[in-house]
């Protein structure tokens, strides 16, 4: 059995667009859960999405806990051997306190890979394959998130060419999530039932494409 | 020491973000090895393409996807396999590049363009020019433009050159023209200014054998003995894909120029030998001579070769007809049971379509 990581923030969690983080869809609604489904038995598949989670920043508000880099290690540690770690994060990164311009962010995930190339937490002590998942660009009307998000949507436009970059230099796979799916207009930038469904099925098709030796 | 890992990020490679040909002129090893797998197996998955070249999944990833976005490589439909996983098969895009290849024989030039996987977009034949005449260029050049402008404005600059294939042979030279070897000297640079794209200049036989390495009956292959039977007749041999181009090439007067000069002391007309498509009529005695002449020499020559290499495949090129090809390497394998002959693929002048073969392989293939 392979298993799989899915590293998120509130859109890996499964956050109902126009909810609070206690609105979650099931199990089986949630892209992490679809992806499951679609995978089959043999895929283990780990949901870890915290809601706020940024890629490398400590958060003055919601605190230190939604910093993706600290919580990253103990997390692959915890779950390691792993053959796959999805990471989809950097529309937190992108909230007015921390004013990172897009490069920034991609270099967050960056620091991401590195963490997990030096720890290696696949099989046999092996670093394992990551794919670098762009999250799909706000809309224009966030609504009551304007103030947190103010000036974010622009940047999140760019978000999918910084990490194509980044995932290229560094050699680990890549997906514009935005080619498949859309923000759900109720808040502007988290995902509708029918996204995670859209998302969970073409996300087990990109991790069937990886190639995986058969006789492993 | 600044710590590397974060250093501003360099890719290895990132496609362009504006639609088309990349302009990076000069292709990565890992990713001339991938293209140079995808020109000899058509529906590879990407394990398929990591197993076969030592290259990480993640490293394939990057390259596959750069390629992709070029323009360069196409994904097939899903294919459900017998166990494990559906796998997503990779080709060639056919559009993705463009070549244009010339021939210059004794008795007329071809002028083709082929698509990425070797499917002929546009051919035409012009007429060597009268020994009188000073020069045949503007016609020439005016047919080269024109194989270049078959393709749409939009796919020119996916033309990745112009191969010109060069008669070396010096009996097949005497057959020109005064002054036309001087001529030949100069088009290279008359071509480059007049199109204003790069040309690859081979010796045409070696050419015909990249082209049915490349395109035609020889891909599967990787040690056989080429043969091409043209005015006359000329081998080269390779082994392990590899061409051998030596300076010491022999050919043989068991070429259609021998038929030829059979027939005319017959009734039969000659010209239709020289026709690339379509079928000989019956020529009777003349004919069968001939084909027993070059079949004795062919088996001559594999006999030669066989005291040094263990070779046994043969592939017959030329640009007479495929079913003339097939009743020669029929006689040959009759004559010698231990051959395994195949006639060539290429119909269409397989010396212009080897010649527009190596653009490819000087850009995107590992050499």
């Amino acid at each position: 059995m392979r298993s799989i990581l899915c590293f998120g923030d509130s859109n890996t969690h499964g956050q109902m667009p126009g909810g609070t983080p206690l609105d979650r869809f099931g199990p089986e609604e949630r892209w992490p859960g679809v992806m499951r489904r679609e995978l089959g038995e043999n895929w283990y598949v780990i949901e870890e999405g915290l809601s706020g989670r940024t890629t490398v920043y400590d958060d003055p508000i919601e605190g230190d806990i939604k910093n993706g880099r600290r919580y990253l290690r103990p997390c692959l540690m915890s779950h390691a051997p792993i053959d796959l770690t999805i990471i989809m994060l950097g529309t937190n990164d992108l909230k007015r306190r921390f004013q990172q311009p897009p490069s920034e962010v991609a270099m967050g995930i960056g620091c991401l890979i590195h963490d997990i190339k030096e720890l290696a937490p696949g099989p046999i002590g092996n670093i394992p394959e990551i794919l670098i998942v762009a999250p799909p660009p706000m809309l224009d009307d966030i609504k009551e998130w304007e103030s947190i998000f103010s000036g974010a949507q622009e940047k999140s436009h760019k978000l999918a060419l910084e990490f194509e970059i980044i995932a290229d230099s560094l050699e680990v796979h890549f997906f514009d999530a935005g080619s498949v799916i859309k923000s759900d207009p109720a808040d502007g930038f988290h995902l509708s039932r029918e996204a995670h469904h859209t998302l969970g099925v073409v996300m087990a098709r990109e991790v069937l494409a990886i190639g995986w030796d058969e006789n492993v | 020491m600044p710590d590397m890992r974060f250093a501003p990020p360099n890719p290895i490679r990132i496609a362009d973000r504006s639609p088309g040909m990349n302009a990076v002129s000069v292709r990565s090893y890992n990713e001339r090895l991938v293209l140079s797998l995808l020109l000899q197996n058509e529906g590879l998955s990407r394990m398929e393409i990591g197993q076969r070249t030592g290259l990480s999944a993640q490293t394939v990833s990057v390259l596959v996807r750069s390629m992709e976005q070029e323009g360069l490589v196409s994904k097939g439909e899903a294919q459900k396999g017998r166990i494990g996983p559906p796998t997503i098969p990779l080709s060639l895009n056919p559009q993705g590049a463009f070549s244009v290849g010339i021939s210059l024989g004794h008795h007329q030039t071809d002028v083709v363009l082929i698509d990425f996987v070797g499917t002929v977009r546009f051919h035409t034949t012009i007429e060597n020019p009268h020994p009188d005449e000073n020069t045949n260029h503007s016609d020439f050049l005016t047919t080269v433009q024109a194989a270049v402008d078959a393709l749409p404005k939009s796919n020119r600059e996916r033309i990745a050159g112009i191969g010109l294939a060069l008669p070396e042979d010096h009996h097949e030279l005497e057959l020109v023209p005064n002054g036309t070897i001087e001529r030949y000297e100069s088009l290279r640079e008359e071509i480059e200014s007049a199109i204003g794209i790069e040309v690859y200049v081979q010796n045409d036989i070696t050419a015909a054998a990249a082209g049915e390495s490349m395109f035609g009956a020889a891909k599967p292959l990787t040690d056989y003995l080429f043969f091409y039977l043209g005015a006359r007749l000329h081998n080269r041999l390779v082994l392990n894909h590899q061409i051998f181009n030596g300076q010491m090439r022999r050919s043989y007067d068991v070429g259609l120029l021998n038929l030829q000069n059979r027939l005319e002391g017959t009734d039969n007309p000659t010209a239709p030998i020289w026709n690339q498509v379509g079928s000989w009529p019956d020529l009777g005695h003349a004919e069968i001579e001939w084909r027993k002449e070059c079949v004795d020499q062919l088996n001559q020559s594999l006999e030669a070769l066989s005291q040094f290499v263990p070779v046994t495949t043969v592939v017959l090129s030329s640009q007479a007809p495929k079913g003339i090809c097939k009743q020669v390497i029929g006689e040959l394998m009759n004559l010698n049971p231990n051959v395994t002959a195949l006639a060539g693929d290429l119909e269409i002048s397989p010396k212009a379509i080897g010649a527009a073969s190596l653009p490819f392989s000087s850009k995107f293939t590992v050499q």
